[in-house]
């Protein structure tokens, strides 16, 4: 390894019960550089970050930065010595300020008790404040946040975030929050961001924004490692990227020198389609009828202003918008889970409007919830409990009131099987939580696929999972329509509802506001709509453009 | 004397952890209690010899035991069926005390024989814990009102029911103590024939057996456990959060009111001002330790009724004040569910001078800025 890298992971083996996660791994990362770390989900890219940042301690190997050996118990000392992570599921507390957010897990006492007192405070002499014991406790137990507040604020517009730091964190938008979670380690003075799956929650033009913050912060000397399986976001803002394979470092690349088939090919193993054909085939009665749809969100809001939507047998009718615009309240009202205020929904030309989910279930419904972890499971139970949610009235399942687990936990290994789940030796002893993102995601779709579902409500089905798996997702979404599912799909990738959709329809503002197919349709047209169409200033639609083209730069 | 103490949470929970901790945990506490004996001039080797192995060992003992585990069962139940769905009722004390009420009532009013009878005054009292929580548990599935207050306040409006109810409509004719008349020989709890135990621990024992059949054989226990482990998963995926909320809450209820008349029909024999066991608050830590299942409970009631009645035997035959015995136990208690913490934290301290510099040093401590 050269000379002149900031942070050098030798050698590092871990291995968990009955699996080796990273075996003789090593990385190293330049001083100001990106740092791709590519890989498919669980061939071992965050346990080794989770390593570099003191989470686990590796079974060998040394880590060094700036020629100096780190010895790393928790997260702290890697916070000690300047290396910051932002994780893909933020660590946020929703009803906390942002500036509170922020200072937590570190001292920021009043004023008065800091080590250089900024003011003194007249009304209480200070041979009272500087009382050993006093000081003592003042400097634990109090909290003093103005300073530690300007100083967020001043951070934030220097690097263009544009965020209140005073507001709760519960009131911002994904972006936001991801903002806030480098805020958090800009604050702590980092050298080393590590940021885990950062776009995967990212609509394509806040990925854009990150990007612009990442290549400012590295000009300012901060090394970055992104962790991602996204060969778009490799090639356009990675400097160089060390590709993993089953716990395995295939090798270290300089971004400029491999194409996307190359890094595919190396993340893989084998040649990789990365495009896939969607067949028209002929549209059947309609499965889904939504007229003139009213919602309202959790805060009594109106987010659905008079949708209409059909979906026939054997079609897909992709949905794009930009996050927020009443795309997940669609999908929930669609899939019965949200209760609509006006306007009515029937499934298999049967009006089931403000009927139970349990009976939008029973007449044919699947749904694939958005947030995998907060919705489509329950994290803390086993595989075979997460299998049978929606099927567990049926009688395979036992008569009566019994439920059987013996023959839920034999469906769960169907599922497993048939949807080529990894990572699980026993359906009844793994947690749901503890699948990688990808497995958990063809978990999901497995129950809710193999139900033969008439209508099949997918939102957002490949956020957030490897190259390998959305190829997967994708050619079972597209055998099901085949099979004459009709296929509600909500993704803020343009790329993925121009290949799979038979109709595309944009949201914006809760509004349907633009229908084309894929054929005829362009994805700038489109692009622009979800944001509002002409009406947007020159500056937003500049960079809709690039975000709506991103990633297809080669084709 | 200033000093940093620092909790990480356990990566991986060693196996050998969690067989060392109960029996640590226990040792541990008995070692503390034994300070306390020792001040009071009492050998604490006899005392734990008398608390433990006497309680267990003679017949009196495990009678006067397994009589105790009834209603602490029962409770146990009554706070793990909600707990399991993530709900807490605090307030089972409350529902006992209603089962109280009507399971007396129904003792001192109807004439039945012992086999109607009593089955009827359970399920007077069993529906009387029911109704009792029926406004929270509406107030909770309806409107999201926090059960654990809404529990809580019930049992006070409960006590001052029984405190007006022995003073007034249910007060011993011509007596002047508040409290009922005697329930006749008919309605008090029976004694299993041969063994000497009541039949109040066979009542239980079905009632544990059918509460693990429930959670873990049915589509029900199936739903309760969805709903508790992801409320939000569980609606999505049709299940109906307030038919569980309600089930939980309301067959939870029930079993505390199972409680209150057992104690009445099997200890008490009537209904006094004064009565005020207090096992409904005893639930919660019962559920807590036991909170990995129904026979899991039944096993933490059974512990608690032997360090009760450990507890009373050091008492009388030692003369040890019974605050002191109440310490006793509070420490046990409290070992164990602090065990469970130390399960899953390692904790390290370190000391700090206390110099001038000492407080204010606190930006290396945090790796701050």
């Amino acid at each position: 390894m050269s000379n002149d890298s900031f942070v050098e992971m030798k050698s590092i083996t871990k291995t968990f019960p009955g699996v080796v996660a990273n075996d003789d791994v090593s990385m190293s990362v330049k001083k100001g550089e990106i740092h791709g770390l590519l890989g498919e989900n669980g061939a071992g890219k965050s346990t080794l970050m989770k390593i570099l940042y003191g989470l686990y301690s590796a079974d060998s190997g040394t880590i060094r930065l700036d020629g100096d050996t780190l010895d790393m118990d928790s997260p702290q000392d890697a916070i000690d010595a300047g290396i910051g992570m932002v994780h893909q599921h933020f660590k946020l507390i929703p009803r906390l300020s942002v500036s509170k957010n922020i200072v937590l897990g570190k001292r920021e006492p009043m004023s008065v008790f800091k080590t250089e007192p900024d003011q003194t405070d007249e009304k209480i002499p200070s041979s009272i404040i500087s009382h050993p014991v006093l000081q003592w406790i003042g400097s634990r137990f109090t909290l003093g946040l103005e300073k530690p507040k300007s100083e967020i604020q001043a951070l934030a517009n220097e690097y263009g975030f544009d965020i209140d730091v005073s507001t709760p964190v519960w009131q911002l938008s994904v972006g936001e929050r991801q903002r806030v979670e480098i805020l958090k380690a800009l604050y702590r003075d980092v050298n080393l961001l590590i940021l885990d799956e950062p776009t995967a929650v990212l609509t394509s033009k806040e990925a854009e924004r990150l990007f612009e913050t990442l290549s400012k912060l590295t000009e300012e000397g901060v090394s970055i490692v992104i962790i991602t399986h996204k060969l778009d976001e490799i090639q356009s803002i990675t400097d160089r990227v060390t590709v993993l394979r089953e716990g395995e470092g295939i090798g270290t690349v300089k971004t400029a020198d491999v194409d996307r088939e190359d890094l595919a090919r190396m993340m893989v193993g084998r040649d990789v389609l990365l495009e896939i054909d969607s067949e028209q085939v002929p549209n059947g009665k309609p499965v889904l009828e939504a007229s003139n749809l009213y919602a309202d969100d959790e805060r009594g809001v109106e987010v659905l202003s008079g949708v209409d939507l059909t979906v026939h047998q054997g079609e897909i009718v992709g949905v794009a918008g930009v996050s927020g615009n009443g795309q997940l309240e669609l999908a929930e009202a669609a899939a019965g889970v949200r209760g609509v205020t006006d306007g009515s929904i029937a499934v298999n030309g049967k009006d089931i409007t403000n009927k139970s989910t349990r009976s939008f279930i029973n007449h044919g419904v699947s749904f694939v919830p958005e947030d995998r972890y907060l919705d489509g499971c329950a994290g803390e139970l086993s595989v075979m409990h997460n299998s049978i949610l929606k099927g567990y009235k049926n009688d395979r399942f036992g008569e009566g009131l019994r439920l059987d687990y013996d023959s839920s936990a034999s469906y769960a290994e169907e599922l497993v099987e048939e949807f080529d789940v990894r990572g699980i030796n026993d359906v009844s002893e793994i947690c749901a939580e503890e699948l990688s993102g990808g497995n958990l995601q063809k978990l999901i779709l497995a129950r809710e696929m193999l139900r033969d579902p008439d209508l099949l409500v997918a939102s957002q089905p490949t956020r957030g999972v490897d190259v390998g798996a959305i190829e997967f997702i994708r050619e079972r979404l597209l055998a099901q329509r085949d099979e004459g599912t009709g296929i509600l799909l909500m993704s803020e990738d343009l790329d993925e509802i121009f290949d799979l959709s038979d109709r595309v329809l944009v949201i914006y503002e809760g509004e349907i506001v633009h229908e084309t197919t894929p054929e005829e349709g362009s994805r700038q047209r489109v692009g622009l709509e979800m944001n509002g169409g002409e009406t947007v200033s020159d500056s937003a639609k500049g960079m809709t453009t690039v975000a709506a083209d991103g990633g297809r730069s080669e084709t | 004397m200033l000093f940093d103490v620092e909790l990480t949470p356990r990566k991986e929970i060693p196996s050998w952890i969690g067989y060392i901790t109960p029996i640590a945990t226990i040792l541990a506490s008995l070692l503390v209690c034994s300070v306390i004996l020792l001040a009071l001039n009492v050998n604490p080797i006899k005392a734990y010899e008398m608390m433990f192995i006497q309680t267990l060992t003679t017949e009196s003992g495990l009678i006067f035991t397994i009589n105790k585990a009834v209603p602490l069962i029962l409770v146990g139940v009554a706070v793990y069926l909600p707990l399991k769905a993530q709900l807490l009722n605090i307030g089972a004390e409350g529902q006992l005390l209603a089962g109280a009420i009507v399971g007396t009532w129904i003792a001192l009013n109807v004439s039945l024989p012992t086999i109607l009878l009593i089955p009827l005054m359970f399920l007077g009292a069993g529906v009387a814990g029911l109704l009792w929580m029926a406004i929270p548990a509406l107030l909770r599935t309806r409107f999201g009102i926090n059960e654990i207050i809404t529990t809580l306040l019930f049992v006070f409006i409960a006590q001052r029911i029984v405190s007006y109810l022995v003073r007034g409509p249910m007060q011993q004719p011509g007596g002047n103590f508040p409290q009922s008349a005697s329930i006749p020989g008919v309605s008090q709890l029976p004694e299993v024939p041969g063994l000497g135990v009541s039949v109040g621990i066979l009542l239980a024992t079905v009632l544990i057996i059918c509460v693990y059949i429930i959670i873990n054989y049915t589509r029900l226990g199936y739903e309760i456990t969805v709903t508790g482990a992801n409320d939000r998963a569980a609606e999505k995926s049709g299940i109906s959060k307030y038919k569980v909320y309600l089930f939980v809450l309301l067959a939870g209820a029930a079993f505390a009111g199972f409680a209150g008349i057992n104690e009445i029909a099997g200890e008490e024999g009537r209904l006094r001002a004064s009565f005020n066991p207090g096992y409904g608050f005893t639930g919660i830590p019962i559920a807590l330790l036991g909170r990995n299942g129904a026979l899991q409970v039944m096993l933490a009631a059974i512990f608690f009724a032997v360090i009760f009645v450990g507890g009373s035997n050091i008492e009388t035959l030692l003369g040890v004040p019974s605050e002191i015995i109440g310490v006793l136990q509070a420490l046990i208690i409290l070992f164990l569910l602090t065990a469970e913490f130390f399960k899953n934290y390692s904790v390290s301290m370190s000391l700090k001078s206390a110099s001038k510099g000492g407080p204010r040093d606190n930006t290396d401590v945090e790796g701050g800025a």
